[in-house]
């Protein structure tokens, strides 16, 4: 039996009944008197030169009341643009109308000349020299450029003489480039450890291969949407759906030069954010700048098409990697470059391409990374930002590398894996982390060591690794005369996290969960808080909650002391009361009577305060294992089973946890078979739910969670953070089943049934 | 642009309203009547998380028009509960963690319920491609599909 009596249970959510009635409010659902309508009027082309935006017609529209441009932001700080459009759907002026149809209407009236320019929106080419220069001019002085032939040098002279595959082909274009200098590059990083050449001289077996890893939206299912409304004092009040209303709250300050404490931020119910959510400019500040201009609250709600258009997706890239291990299952060194598609502008994970090491022992390791610009959007987080794609390349090339040496995949993995006490890379040494008794638990639960197929199935595995970040966080705990608990704290819940927070104080002041209740207030009210990504929560307002829970705790054990007329040492808190341990009779006094009582005391009130800012944390694995059966014949590939196992340190709410594994596992599988944003000639040509497809209960079966609780020394009761690790494998892991089904290795994702098919053509299949 | 007299039953309460010929469903629901349970996430038919019930059918509000939904006796998420108590198929979704972000839910709840109102006895496979028209991006839709297994087996049970 579980030592604790709230944590640890599979409690229903804090937020049950608001979400299944209809009663939560999104962003959306706020309707301020006297709103209006925002529209963003967007180009229409992916690259090209602003002639003149005339809003003249649109002024005319009646029910139009805020027409904005640049000009319109006083700071000169870029929210439209002016003299050039980047990609498709770029924002370029905003309306504000009485009626959403009027907006909209108002927005096509908005004319706009174009000088259309060349669009590059491949990172190969746009690395070229010949390519069109997004930023700067074409100058070889001009910015975003960068000598990288040595790099291109060092992986691209393969012994592979297969010129037949598109891949090839890149290797070789680029080959042809190597003495140029390139462009559009807009950052880069590089790491390395040991001696590769060295390690791949030691090897018996060396896998080469060029992966590439499609843009995806994080398909939250609530678009993005904010109301703002500035009064004539010049405070300005914003309800936005966002994962970081203190970054929404700083960023439109230093957007727009108000005052930080001018503006309040009130986050609404978040439908879904994935990483996603943390965006300024996106849809809060044209709404700020339209309620300005109007005097009236404002509305500035994105449709689905817009968010394809002008979200801020998961970076696409190309990573080719090369793998050295000796025969016995040794592996002795990894090299990759990375092409990161960043969009318009910088900043795109690149820093991630080093997740190409994985949990492994790697002595040797040499990455090298770059962002490079296209006519897209911008991308941000998306689920472990930058892992998904770098553990797809990396888990991949792990089972072409068993398969070589004749080794199981699973055990060539455990016989990698690092192990407490081992040299880390970035200094110190290895925590006691779950990494194989989180593998070995997905390949017992998947019956992997049995596995038995039929003709066109077949099984993978692969892991991914991941560690939550860590934040500053404030909380207070009142506790009343009923003896009941009220939470107060600013965070964002991303789906379950105030409810682990409700159950860490539960189990602290031994109370019913159910007489725990949470509050969030705004920036104006509640303590700072750290945005609801990375992971952050549990571990960090968890570790809040925890200290705000002993603060009160102190209170209360003081309160009891002076109430009982006794030595605090002689008092214990269990069951909701303070209890005298050696009395006898029994004596004790209940919470809401030391609550009571504290009111007439001179100390006062029981307010715990906890606040925290950072401890070490502890990586997490995720393992998975995918059975499939695949047609060769439509190259449709059909799950039979999904197992996702994971070290969570400790799962506070197993109900919860268990949906993220689940939830990320499917996220994962979508990227892996699904998903793509698509580009054209002129930008994305898949902005809708038709075109980009996403999975419904009709995709794929049940997904089998296995939780394992390895604990996290700094995590509240060993937790870490569970969100972002299950996406992390499941890329490799469908691609690694496919193969094993058909033996055909797919390096481009998604794998969708056409490059299936086309790849067992190419092997010799006759459909 | 000219407005149109529009007579509907909404969660048992009846509106009389002048909209506008190009206002959909979900926009009369949401903006006129105020009941904001109902979510769009799509615009376009193809998310589910505008599902209602009109006349017994779960559809997508976003893809009819409020002028023809005259007439016709809506529910709503909002209509769900009665006399405070929750409907099964809300209890199970409780239950069981069968929502996250909470936003399709909504949907999936009113999608639910016609499916299990039509036909209860369906198998797991059934509901799966069923509910096939809603899309949840949190729960990877396995606890969803125990919710509805949980509360079609508690509707049978008492039926």
């Amino acid at each position: 039996m579980s030592e604790y009596s709230v944590v640890g249970q599979k409690l229903p959510r804090v937020d049950a009944v608001e979400k299944v009635t209809g009663a939560a409010q999104y962003g959306a659902d706020v309707h301020p008197a006297g709103m209006l309508y925002g529209k963003i009027v967007r180009s229409k082309h992916a690259h090209a030169n602003i002639l003149s935006v005339d809003t003249s017609e649109a002024e005319k529209l009646p029910g139009v009341r805020a027409i904005i441009t640049q000009d319109d932001v006083p700071s000169g700080r870029r929210v439209f643009a002016t003299d050039k459009v980047l990609y498709l759907g770029e924002p370029l002026a905003a309306v504000a109308a009485t009626d959403p149809d009027i907006a909209e209407e108002a927005a096509e009236l908005i004319k706009i000349e174009y000088e259309v320019l060349p669009v590059v929106q491949d990172v190969i080419e746009s690395i070229k020299p010949s390519a069109p220069r997004l930023h700067g001019d074409a100058t070889k002085d001009g910015p975003n450029r960068r000598n990288i032939s040595s790099k291109i040098k060092e992986l691209s002279n393969s012994e592979a003489d297969d010129n037949s595959n598109e891949i090839r082909k890149l290797e070789a274009e680029l080959e042809k480039y190597a003495d140029e200098v390139y462009y559009n590059i807009s950052a880069e990083s590089h790491t390395e450890a040991g001696d590769v050449k060295k390690g791949f001289a030691e090897s018996d077996v060396v896998v080469e291969d060029t992966y590439f890893i499609p843009r995806v939206h994080q398909t939250y299912m609530e678009p993005h949407v904010s109301v703002a409304s500035a009064d004539s004092s010049g405070k300005i009040t914003v309800w936005a759906s966002t994962q970081g209303p203190f970054a929404i709250r700083s960023g439109i300050a230093g957007t727009l030069g108000i005052p930080l404490t001018q503006i309040n931020v009130i986050g609404t119910t978040m439908g879904g954010g994935f990483g996603g959510r943390f965006g300024v400019i996106i849809t809060h500040v044209p709404a700020v700048l339209l309620s300005q201009k109007s005097g009236r609250p404002v509305r500035v709600q994105m449709t689905r098409e817009e968010e394809f258009l002008d979200g801020r997706p998961a970076p696409g890239c190309v990573i080719k990697l090369k793998t050295g291990a000796t025969k016995d299952g040794h592996i002795l060194a990894r090299q990759a470059l990375a092409f990161w598609d960043s969009g318009s502008v910088s900043g795109a994970s690149i820093g991630s391409t080093i997740r190409v090491r994985g949990v492994y022992k790697i002595p040797n390791i040499k990455v090298d990374a770059y962002g490079v610009h296209t006519n897209k959007s911008g991308t941000a987080a998306y689920r472990a930002p930058g892992a998904p794609q770098a553990i797809f390349a990396g888990e991949s090339q792990l089972d072409d590398i068993a398969e070589q040496i004749g080794m199981d995949p699973v055990k060539f993995r455990l016989m990698n894996m690092r192990e407490e006490g081992d040299a880390v890379p970035a200094g110190g040494s290895e925590p006691k982390v779950g990494y194989k008794e989180t593998l070995e638990a997905v390949a017992d639960a998947a019956g992997w060591w049995d596995r038995e197929a039929d003709d066109n199935q077949g099984w993978g595995v692969a892991v991914g690794d991941w560690t939550n970040g860590c934040g500053p966080g404030g909380v207070y705990v009142s506790v009343h005369e009923d003896g009941s608990a009220r939470i107060f704290h600013g965070s964002m819940d991303i789906t379950g996290t105030d409810t682990a927070i409700t159950q860490i104080i539960a189990e602290i002041l031994t109370i019913p969960y159910e007489n725990v209740t949470i509050r969030r207030g705004d920036t104006d009210s509640a303590p700072y808080s750290t945005g609801s990504g990375g992971s952050v929560v549990t571990f960090t307002m968890g570790n809040t909650a925890k200290l705000a829970a002993e603060d009160a705790r102190r209170r209360i054990l003081e309160l009891a002391s002076e109430r009982l007329n006794t030595n605090e040492d002689n008092l214990e808190l269990r069951d909701g009361a303070v209890h005298v341990i050696t009395a006898d009779p029994p004596k004790s006094i209940s919470l809401g009577e030391l609550a009571a009582f504290s009111l007439s005391t001179t100390g006062g009130p029981i307010v715990g305060k906890g606040s925290f800012a950072r401890q070490p944390s502890t990586p997490a694995l995720a393992a998975q294992i995918a059975k499939v059966e695949v047609d060769p014949d439509t190259g449709r590939t059909r799950v039979l089973k999904l197992v996702a196992s994971q070290d969570v340190g400790f799962a506070i709410n197993p109900m919860a946890v268990e949906g993220q594994i689940e939830g990320g596992t499917v996220q994962g599988y979508a990227w892996a078979m699904m998903e793509e944003m698509q580009y054209g000639e002129n930008g994305n040509i898949n902005p809708g739910f038709v075109d980009y497809r996403v999975p419904t209960s009709a995709d794929l079966p049940t997904v089998q969670s296995v939780i394992v609780e390895v604990p996290a020394p700094n995590g509240p009761y060993g937790a870490k953070g569970v969100g972002e690790p299950p996406i992390t494998p499941t890329l490799a892991t469908m691609a690694n089943a496919v193969n094993d089904a058909i033996g055909v290795r797919i390096t481009e994702l998604p794998i969708k049934p056409e490059k299936v098919v086309e790849a067992l053509k190419n092997n010799g299949h006759e459909a | 642009m000219a407005k149109h007299p529009v007579s509907l039953t909404v969660n048992g309460d009846e509106h009389d309203l002048l909209i506008e010929p190009r206002k959909t469903l979900l926009a009369v629901l949401r903006d006129t009547i105020g009941l904001t349970g109902t979510k769009e996430g799509c615009s376009t038919g193809d998310c589910g998380a505008c599902t209602v019930i009109v006349d017994g059918k779960a559809v997508t509000s976003c893809m009819v028009l409020g002028v023809t939904a005259s007439g016709k006796e809506i529910t709503t998420i909002e209509g769900l509960a009665s006399e405070g108590e929750l409907h099964p198929i809300q209890q199970a979704f409780i239950d069981t963690g069968g929502y996250q972000c909470g936003f399709c839910t909504p949907g999936f709840i009113m999608a639910s319920k016609a499916l299990v109102d039509e036909n209860p006895d369906r198998t797991e496979e059934e509901f799966r491609h069923a509910l096939g028209g809603n899309i949840c991006r949190c729960t990877g839709y396995t606890k969803i599909l125990e919710a509805v297994l949980q509360a079609a087996e508690e509707i049978r049970a008492t039926s």
